[in-house]
């Protein structure tokens, strides 16, 4: 039901409504965007200062574009020039002139360059003699500060254009440069591909139990007539209110008794009964005209084809917000499985606990904590993103009236 | 096709609560089309989910054909409803709306494809079959539930309230529709409504409840003849009969029926039909005149003491005819303690009665003006104050 309006100040309505919600977007995204490119950064990039948001790495030219043999060439910007330039060669002697109208300035020349003038100053104490240097066409008064070694730097875009200078006063340059190898790395050295199939594993098990108890619960609450429905069903969801952390010590003695200290069947089996997903489903099964589901009976179909072949179709929006609760829930589940499951049992351990002995263990490798960080939250988005177009949807009613 | 039976059947939903259907002995004959009407929560519903076996029956027992189905399911009861509301399953094509129950019930494919397609055909739907029901108009979803219905030959058709949703034109359609289905596949229909005009246009017979209990069965036109009580007399017939407080006077051979002023000579065939008029000269008597009892002044050849003026409150020209609105002096009729209103809506004002009279549209009346209108009582309705029963 969308009414358009129309006019200008409708227009400005609009595009001031369009402007805060991209901000508060960009605000929300900001932290995933910083995750995914940190990501794929080299671990001195994330270092690097200033930092940037896209993942940079030294750049070079390839050597046959200069015309030389050998590796790809590095490239900088050098101070005074335009233009980049690759390292053709280093340690080439390099004399450093200072002007002296300037002697902050360094001028990095050929030994052989300058031609004496006979004159000297005296510097900090030291009598230094007096050059006169070409630079830019301009003959000037300087006087040779230090010689030392340097790199030999060519223009990418001009051989021709040769200078020489001090290494470390040319400012690499940098491009774009993903390192997915992060993933590939945090995948096989920090064994996350066992985490990943025990998570997976763990979240279908209670996500596929989780809607079966629940189906069948909410079903029988809503439309089975049976002995003490409505005071079992208050029980039952009296039973949400009951904070998980003081579950957390029976439990561990249940699952001690049981035997499942240390087994992912401790991550799994507590978790497949959900008085919110019962509820939940109840709840929207009450809402299904029974006149479908007495039709269903004239038509000599029986309890199980019922539930299954059209309640369940009908209650897909409410299947989809629960399997999307249930599956966040078992990923994201972090203090549980730090309960049961040993800090020495690396097999056993899911992705939240992984990462987290990730972060401590070696977190200068921050790359790779991201990399991982970047594996766990890509399938909740995903799930979301599929799961969300069924969450508006409502079909119940359409077939009445 | 079978015949259906209720034999006492008492349905009382709550264990200390009203009956909502009280000791019903109803013989719905094999290929009949039985109507049932009365107002809301008069137990037509609830009597039809009995057949189907969608309610329990609290006592007494019900037959199809042959068989006691008291403690059948639904399902195996072989039998078919149209819900008010279709009750259509929205996430099945109408393909699979129609052909689910022969799904169920194991149909080889191929049958089913065929049956679905000669049912949609029968019924029109054959370009919708692959259409979802919201894809569908009201009509159409009507439809499909009919043909839901009709797809598995069952022994009985049960129809609630099925055109309640569909708009005037259309439902005078589907009317005929369903008529025309039901003569030609002669199954077996009970049909409840609260509509006047699907409960006499189309039914074999109709039957009337009020408050759970069955007031009358009979042919429609039967019905609107020789209703059985005051309560039928009142409901059956739109705009309704008029029912006003009288006396009886006259002679055994002249009786006289007098109200608000006005006395009308009784035709001696009306004597004929209630008898017991004569007996109860000088007493209280309710008559009953349908709105088409009255003629305007010299349309038809009536004697002069059968003759009444009124004042006309309101003159409805509907064009064949002119309906009048006018007010009696006379405390209105009650049934069981409720006053029985003229008509629906009406303001129910302790010392006046209203009356309708459906004269030829050829009249010109303005709201106001006095008119002499006759009185055709020899088709006049009499019944006892108090039990509503009819004088005879
Ligand atoms: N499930 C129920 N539980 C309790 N009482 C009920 C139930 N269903 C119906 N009743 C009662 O039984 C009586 C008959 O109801 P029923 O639905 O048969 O009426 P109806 O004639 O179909 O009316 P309507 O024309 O409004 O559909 C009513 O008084 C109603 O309140
Ligand atoms: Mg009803």
């Amino acid at each position: 039901m969308s009414v358009k309006r129309k006019g200008p100040k409708a227009t400005m309505v609009r595009v001031a409504t369009y402007g805060v919600l991209v901000l508060v977007a960009i605000v929300v995204l900001f932290p995933f965007v910083v995750a995914v490119t940190t990501s794929l950064k080299d671990n001195n990039d994330i270092f690097s200062y200033p930092p940037s948001l896209v993942p940079e790495q030294a750049s070079t030219v390839p050597a046959a574009q200069l015309g030389l043999d050998g590796d790809p060439l590095p490239t900088f910007t050098l101070p005074d020039r335009d233009g980049t330039f690759a390292l053709v060669g280093r340690d080439v002697p390099i004399a450093e002139f200072r002007p002296l109208d300037d002697l902050e300035r360094v001028i990095a020349l050929d030994p052989a360059a300058g031609e004496k003038t006979g004159a000297t100053i005296v510097i900090d104490g030291d009598e230094e003699d007096v050059f006169l240097i070409d630079v830019d066409g301009d003959t000037i008064e300087a006087y040779r500060s230090r010689l030392t070694s340097g790199g030999e730097f060519v223009n990418v875009d001009d051989p021709t254009d040769v200078a020489i200078g001090l290494v470390n006063l040319a400012v690499p340059a940098e491009e774009f440069g993903p390192r997915p190898a992060n993933f590939t790395e945090v995948w096989t050295d920090k064994e996350l591909g066992r985490s990943l199939s025990n998570t997976v594993l763990v979240t279908f098990a209670v996500v596929i139990g989780q809607l079966v108890t629940s189906i069948l619960g909410g079903y029988a609450f809503a439309r089975i007539d049976f002995k003490g429905r409505n005071g079992l069903f208050l029980m039952y969801l009296g039973s949400v209110m009951v904070p998980f952390v003081v579950l957390i010590i029976p439990l561990f003695q249940l699952m001690l008794q049981v035997g499942w200290l240390d087994n992912l069947a401790a991550l799994i089996i507590p978790f497949i009964f959900t008085a919110y997903g019962t509820f939940l489903m109840r709840q929207f099964f009450v809402g299904i005209p029974k006149e479908i589901e007495e039709a269903a009976l004239l038509d000599n179909a029986s309890r199980s084809t019922i539930l299954w072949k059209i309640m369940v179709p009908l209650a897909r929006p409410a299947i989809a917000t629960l399997a999307t609760f249930g599956f966040l829930y078992a990923w994201n589940s972090f203090f549980w499985p730090l309960v049961i499951i040993n800090s020495g049992n690396p097999e056993g351990r899911v992705l939240a606990l992984t990462l987290s002995t990730l972060g401590g263990r070696s977190s200068t490798d921050i790359n790779l904590v991201f990399a991982g960080a970047v594996i766990a939250m890509t399938p909740p988005i995903l799930v979301f993103l599929f799961a969300q177009r069924y969450f508006v949807e409502n079909s119940a009613s359409s077939g009445l009236k | 096709m079978a015949a259906v039976t209720f034999s006492a059947v008492t349905k009382q939903y709550k264990g200390d609560g009203p009956l909502a259907v009280d000791s019903l002995d109803l013989e719905i004959e094999d290929g009949e089309f039985m109507v049932l009407v009365g107002p809301s929560g008069c137990g037509k519903s609830t009597a039809l989910r009995m057949i189907a076996g969608l309610e329990e029956i609290s006592t007494g027992e019900l037959r199809i054909g042959e068989r006691v189905v008291n403690d059948v399911p639904p399902g195996d009861r072989d039998i078919a409803m149209v819900f008010q509301n279709y009750a259509l399953y929205p996430h099945m094509t109408v393909r699979d709306n129609i052909g689910f129950a022969l799904e169920v019930a194991k149909v080889p494919k191929a049958e089913i494809k065929q049956r679905t397609e000669h049912a949609a055909e029968m019924l029109g739907l054959t370009e919708y079959l692959d259409r979802l029901p919201k894809a569908l108009s009201g009509g159409q979803r009507q439809r499909v539930a009919m043909g839901r219905a009709i797809v598995r030959s069952p022994q009985v058709f049960l129809m609630d309230e099925p055109l309640s949703n569909l708009d005037a034109k259309l439902r005078v359609q589907m009317r005929s529709e369903i008529i025309q289905l039901q003569r030609r596949l002669a199954t077996t229909m009970v049909y409840v409504t609260h509509d006047q005009v699907e409960a006499m246009t189309m039914g074999h017979r109709v039957a009337v409840m009020r408050k759970g209990i069955l007031q009358q069965v009979a042919p429609p036109q039967e019905l609107y003849q020789r209703p059985a009580n005051l309560f039928v007399a009142a409901f059956i017939g739109s705009p309704a009969m008029n029912l006003v407080n009288a006396t009886l006077g006259g002679t055994p051979d002249r009786p006289t029926v007098s109200f608000a002023g006005h006395t009308l000579a009784i035709d001696s065939r009306a004597i004929e039909r209630y008898p017991k008029i004569v007996d109860r000269i000088g007493g209280p008597v309710i008559v009953g005149l349908r709105p088409e009892h009255f003629v305007m002044e010299g349309d038809a050849d009536l004697p002069a003491d059968q003759m009444m003026q009124l004042q006309v409150d309101l003159a409805e020209a509907m064009g064949a005819e002119v309906h009048l609105h006018a007010t009696l002096d006379v405390a209105p009729v009650e049934l069981e303690g409720a006053p029985v209103a003229a008509e629906d809506g009406d303001e129910v004002i302790a010392s006046i009665t209203r009356v309708i009279a459906r004269v030829e549209g050829i009249h010109t009346v303005m709201s106001g003006e006095r008119v002499t209108l006759g009185v055709k009582t020899h088709l006049a309705h009499f019944f006892e104050p108090g039990t509503g029963d009819p004088l005879r």
